[in-house]
């Protein structure tokens, strides 16, 4: 101990010493991380398989999705696998930090478009040979039209679809029925009932805009599907000037301006956009096919529309197909084809126990008894399946650019620009195609 | 070779307890191993991530490739953006009102609590709960209260016949939100400050004043601001970091909208990264905070070295 209290010490000693003990410690912790790198972590620890999950609903989709991965048998050979339910918050982050580091999932659920980004970058396994496996065995056939198909890219198949979410026409009978106004079936309708439903002080487009509220940019960017536009051409490069684009964001402007849009929505949360439906404000208006039961209307009141017809005879909606992915850094492919298998193939006791309220993508579960009775969701299967289109609508197959754009920030600001009237079309879309073009990485 | 012997030999020729040969005191050894895991701790901590993100403002990378090597073009593309400098001027908005405002109103109530008035202390307690109750909480009270056509005060505006401002919708009335909601919230700091450092002026200093003939603004002016200077300065110090580091209390009232009216840099800096995953050019955002803010303390602690008392 007497070594320790050496009295002749400068200063100047004193931080080269205290830098050189430092510089010590730094080097196992940077050793350490650089051999993190170099170290083949897998989707899961010898002997099961890593899936990820998101909290798809709140509280009882939770055990259900518990017990369907637990009761997975592998066979013989084949590793078993284990949920982890992974939280929306910074998603993005949680997956790609994962990933880099080689301590992410075989398999997951996840954003709309994540599977297109992550296998941009390499960290997807086709699912290319699953779905060629489903064919033979003919279970490809049930999965709905155009679902399949919006996981193509020109690399393959980046997942296999599980569900879907689309954006819909929402109305509210009772304030149709006080204001005398007609359900809309084409955008001309849309402007006259929105004009008698501003006289009541309701709103005939619900939207809002605000911070982490997407409603706004998936129901104009829908209007521009509607009218045969959308984000991007059809061999996946930004195109927002086009003419229908110009047409459709007019019309949204023009709603604006007549009153029939809040401009207040502008800054909407998702909550205050509730708030709205449920205080009987917005009378007709874009929600999720599950608005009933997010703000618990069981009075018949809240219904769902047709999709519109725009101006030019198109009729269209806004998609998203969801997907399980598969990732490059698993144990075994063949393991996770064989539960992501599985897993699609039993899927359907989700909406038999009534856990979830997205959209069933094989018809097998569309015309379960439990999913028919709930007439609101069925008559969206029904009517808006056959002419929904994902963010890449006029393309056949869809490109990681698209998940760059989806969320950005020059979508939202276009979004708020639109729905505050404060532009005019031209203006709010160079901007947009601008802002997109510094993102978008061609 | 030689320059080296010579600064050597001088060193040697040093007595101990020169000016240029200062030693530390027994025990410091001892000290410095009790304090050595701190701070490999804080090198780890602090150090290390730094090092990563000042690497991944010279990459356009994404959150999850490193990207190529573009040397300082995030810098410069930042400082060519119209978008930077709207945040930029926001930011300076913002804290400036964020730190003036509530040091008016913080050094207004310290002063009027340091009189006798009835239930003081309660007053105190009261007083502190903007700053004592979680940002979430009370920006979800104000959007509770302005938010939406059926709020109340949009409908209080509706019943007295006059049109409901759009207060988080409209540019301007965003700003003034944001900035009096920051007011609000950070008053009570500066009060307590206040408060600490008028609890130290002598009160025979004003008895002294007053038989001089000196007025109450006049005691304020030349009394009282010249005392408390210095934990002043320190205050507006703190609060200037708070305001431009305050992310939740405009991402939760305003996420930065709309159309980027209330876009602070930090808030830019997060969107850059976790919503266009443009990582380089959000950290180098964060970056010129960092620089901008050093600058600013700096200044300040030098008024601080300069106060008279």
């Amino acid at each position: 101990m007497s070594n320790l209290s050496i009295p002749d010490f400068s200063r100047r000693g004193f931080l080269k010493v205290t830098g050189a003990a430092a510089g010590l410690a730094l080097i196992p912790g940077l050793a350490a991380c650089a051999e993190s790198k170099t170290q083949t972590g897998s989707g899961g620890a010898a002997g099961t398989l890593k899936f990820w999950d998101m909290p798809w609903s709140t509280g009882t989709y939770d055990k259900a999705s518990q017990a369907l991965v637990a009761a997975y048998k592998p066979a013989k050979g084949l590793p078993g696998a284990a949920l982890q339910r992974i939280q929306w918050n910074n998603f993005t982050t949680t997956f790609s930090s994962a990933l880099a580091s080689k301590t992410g999932p075989a398999a997951s659920s996840g954003g709309g478009f994540q599977a297109f980004q992550f296998a941009d970058q390499g960290y997807i396994a086709m699912a290319d040979n699953l779905i060629s496996t489903w064919e033979k065995e003919g279970f490809k056939k049930d999965f709905l039209p155009g679902t399949i198909e919006a996981m193509k890219t020109d690399k393959g198949y980046v997942g296999v679809p599980w569900q879907s979410d689309y954006r819909v026409w929402w109305y509210r009978k009772s304030l149709f029925d006080d204001a005398g106004a007609t359900i809309p079936t084409t955008w001309d309708e849309l402007m006259t009932a929105g004009a008698a439903l501003k006289k009541k002080g309701y709103f005939g487009f619900g939207l809002g805009a605000g911070a982490g509220n997407s409603f706004g940019v998936q129901g104009i960017v829908m209007m521009m599907i509607n009218n045969g536009g959308g984000i991007f051409s059809p061999d996946g490069k930004l195109d927002l000037l086009n003419e229908r684009n110009v047409e459709a964001i007019d019309f949204v402007i023009e709603l604006v301006k007549a009153g029939i849009s809040d401009r207040a929505s502008v800054s909407y949360s998702a909550d205050n956009l509730l708030a709205q439906w449920k205080n009987k404000k917005n009378a007709f208006g874009i929600h999720t096919a599950g608005l009933n039961d997010s703000i618990g209307d069981t009075t018949g009141d809240l219904v769902v529309a047709s999709p519109l017809t725009g101006p030019h005879g198109d009729k269209a909606i806004l998609a998203y197909v969801n997907s399980i992915m598969m990732y490059t850094n698993t144990p075994s492919q063949q393991a996770t084809e064989a539960f992501v298998s599985y897993y699609i193939k039993n899927m359907k006791s989700y909406w038999q126990q009534g856990v979830i309220s997205a959209l069933p993508v094989l018809q097998s579960i569309v015309d379960l008894p439990e999913f028919q009775k709930d007439e609101a969701k069925a008559k969206v299967v029904k009517e808006y399946q056959p002419v929904a289109k994902t963010f890449g609508a006029r393309s056949d197959k869809l490109f990681g650019a698209i998940g760059q754009v989806d969320g950005s920030q020059p979508l939202n600001q276009f979004a708020q620009a639109v729905l505050g009237g404060r532009t005019d079309a031209k203006s709010a879309l160079t901007t947009l195609q601008q802002g997109l073009s510094s993102i978008v990485k061609s | 070779m030689t320059s080296t012997t010579t600064a050597t030999s001088t060193r040697e020729r040093r007595a101990p307890g020169t000016p240029g040969g200062r030693r530390f005191k027994p025990g410091t050894w001892t000290m410095f191993f009790l304090a050595l895991p701190s701070i490999v701790l804080l090198l780890l901590i602090h150090g290390w991530p730094l090092i990563q993100a000042f690497r991944q403002s010279l990459h356009d990378g994404t959150l999850i490739n490193p990207g190529q090597f573009v040397g300082l073009q995030n810098y410069i593309d930042n400082l060519n953006s119209p978008t930077f400098w709207k945040a930029a001027g926001f930011t300076v908005v913002f804290t400036v009102v964020g730190v003036f405002g509530s040091w008016i109103i913080g050094l207004g109530l310290a002063l009027l609590l340091r009189t006798r008035i009835p239930a003081g202390g309660i007053f105190k307690v009261l007083l502190l709960l903007p700053w004592v109750v979680p940002i979430v909480v009370s920006s979800t009270a104000i959007n509770w209260l302005v938010a939406t056509s059926s709020s109340p005060i949009p409908m209080l505006f509706e019943n007295l016949g006059l049109a409901p401002p759009l207060f988080l919708a409209d540019p301007t009335w965003a700003r003034i939100l944001v900035c009096v909601f920051k007011v609000w919230v950070s008053f009570p700091f500066m009060m307590l400050m206040s408060s600490a450092a008028l609890a130290s002026v002598d009160e025979t200093v004003y008895e002294a004043a007053r038989m001089d003939g000196a007025s109450s603004p006049q005691q304020l002016r030349w009394i009282t601001l010249p005392i408390i200077a210095r934990s002043t300065y320190i205050s507006w110090i703190l609060m200037t970091i708070f305001c431009v580091n305050d992310f939740p209390t405009i991402f939760l009232l305003t996420g930065g909208g709309p159309i980027d009216a209330t876009n602070s840099l930090v808030v830019l800096a997060y969107r850059t990264v976790f919503q266009n995953q443009q990582v380089g050019l959000g950290v180098a955002v964060a970056f010129m905070m960092t620089v901008v803010l050093v600058v600013i303390a700096t200044l300040l602690y030098r008024q601080i070295r300069k106060a008279a008392i």
